[in-house]
């Protein structure tokens, strides 16, 4: 689905990244781990062909990643909202429907829209925001409702932005279930996140990103003090507590 | 035929209220959703900079107005890549053009009345020309929206993904912000442009209070728009005021309803 081979990306001069190599099955749950700056986010930008690779090569679906970016859907941190922003959840899901054509929307696209959105909203268990109000709306909520957005176009790869970022517990339990539950229908997830724990038990992989480079393989064999001091470049201690993982280094880093 | 439309002037006015009211509010529509209110008031200002130096130059007023109007919209697109982002700018445009319009009137005081008339318009000083050029340009624009409607929608609600998607968000931003001022620039002469926000955001803030579908949406839009601005128009003949200010004040009251919390009129 993806392949990576010695892939180097940044923005401006400085690179975010580089020598990172990976695969991403299909239907497979990744999580993408890293503090802040780690390049996150221009690793999605590149996986979208929206950065070009400085070095390296990257392959999506079996092509160049700018000619497969209409089957790979991204999912941004937050929806951007006024305070009084009147939309109905529909709606918002709506809009990305088959959004690349010119055009009003002609009635047999419009019923098509409808199945679409309907399954979105199904898959993603809000239905009951169908007619709410964006602004009326948790957090939480408006989560699904990206995500549902995102799922119209039935996409064979889903990008998560750090979905998890302005979340209680709860809401983000209901997240990481909508994510995983992709997976169960083939779709590839890739889950950008600060902290591990609330998908270790969901997620089969973990890209790691940290000063620059980049690590891939189970929670195991990334979620210890080998790779993640090899990572850093200085000694990391993981601390395991009930299910969870802690990394420290001088100061806690993950 | 009614009274009021016995005279020429008047089926003028009715006529080029229509045209400007449909066009300029469904063009407010996503003007409001993107959260372009200023921007738009800007452009719609810096068209009498524009009428001011065609004043001076000795050349149509309308000239300089659209040369100005659709040069603002190209210099806003460029210095501000996100739309929610590009107030300072836009402020700065629109000051720089205010100065510029005081100094060609200060140049050319002998005949600056038509560039201070294009700061509250002359719905009633319409002739059948300019209804052509009004008729034509709204078809322009409302072919122009209705082309890149769906692109558009997407990238006003979500930017982010749009531009993932593909989408390209910056070129839509610049054709939007085009289609903006070839609004701006035939309206104006009609609304001015101190009260341009009586149609291309009063009626689509109203609208978008109440209805939160977009198809909806758009249609209350226009419908508000053709209220106020013919409403507007007859206030003004029976009660013999200025027509701007009727149009801004049925504006400015059905914005003032739709903030009201009142459940039964939200669809």
């Amino acid at each position: 689905m993806i392949e990576a081979r010695g892939l180097a990306a940044g923005k401006g001069a400085a690179l975010a990244f580089k020598h990172v190599s990976f695969q991403i099955a299909p239907g497979s749950f990744t999580a993408l781990v890293g503090p802040n700056g780690a390049g996150k986010t221009t690793l999605f930008e590149t996986i979208l062909g929206l950065i070009p690779p400085r070095h390296g090569e990257i392959q999506v679906l079996g092509g160049t990643p700018s000619r497969m970016r209409r089957q790979i859907a991204y999912v941004p941190q937050a929806l951007a909202l006024a305070h009084d922003d009147a939309l109905i959840g529909r709606e918002f899901v709506s809009a990305a429907f088959q959004a690349h054509r010119l055009g009003l929307p002609l009635p047999g696209s419009r019923r098509r829209a409808r199945a679409a959105v309907d399954a979105a909203l199904d898959t993603v268990g809000a239905k009951d925001l169908a007619t709410r109000r964006l602004s009326t709306l948790s957090g939480g909520q408006r989560q699904r409702l990206l995500i549902a957005q995102a799922l119209v176009n039935r996409p064979r790869l889903v990008l998560l932005d750090e979905p998890l970022s302005q979340l209680d517990p709860a809401a983000r339990d209901w997240i990481v279930a909508v994510a995983a539950d992709l997976t169960r229908r083939g779709i590839a997830v890739i889950f950008s996140t600060h902290d591990i724990n609330p998908v270790l038990r969901v997620c089969d992989r973990v890209l790691y990103l940290a000063q620059g480079r980049g690590r891939i393989g189970s929670v195991d064999e990334i979620i210890c003090d080998e790779t993640l001091s090899e990572l850093y470049a200085t000694p990391v201690r993981v601390i395991r507590d009930g299910g969870r993982r802690f990394v420290f280094a001088d100061a806690p880093a993950a | 035929m009614p009274e009021f439309l016995q005279f020429a002037f008047m089926r003028n006015a009715f006529v080029a209220t229509t045209l400007i009211a449909l066009m300029g509010s469904l063009v407010g529509y996503f003007v409001v959703l993107r959260r372009q209110a200023f921007a738009s008031h800007a452009l719609s200002n810096i068209g009498f900079a524009g009428a001011a130096g065609a004043s001076l130059a000795g050349v149509d007023p309308m000239l300089g107005l659209l040369l100005f109007v659709m040069g603002a919209a190209l210099v806003m697109a460029w210095t501000g890549r996100d739309m929610g982002e590009r107030d300072v700018s836009v402020g700065m445009i629109l000051m720089f053009s205010l100065g510029l319009g005081a100094l060609f009137v200060n140049l050319y005081s002998a005949n600056a009345n038509a560039a201070i008339g294009i700061l509250f318009g002359s719905v009633f000083g319409i002739d059948a020309g300019q209804i052509r050029w009004i008729a034509i340009t709204s078809a322009g624009v409302l072919l122009g929206l209705g082309a890149i409607f769906r692109p558009l929608r997407f990238a006003s609600l979500n930017p982010q993904a749009a531009r993932a998607q593909g989408i390209p968000v910056a070129t839509l931003d610049t054709l939007f912000l085009l289609l903006v001022g070839a609004a701006a620039a035939i309206a104006v002469p009609v609304i001015g442009s101190l009260l341009s926000f009586a149609i291309f955001v009063g009626p689509a803030a109203a609208a978008q209070a109440w209805c939160g579908r977009v198809g909806l949406g758009m249609g209350l839009t226009a419908l508000l728009a053709l209220l106020e601005s013919l409403g507007g128009l007859l206030l003004s003949y029976y009660a013999n005021l200025p027509a701007s200010s009727c149009i801004a004040a049925l504006s400015f009251g059905l914005y003032g309803l739709s903030r009201l919390p009142i459940r039964a009129l939200r669809a």
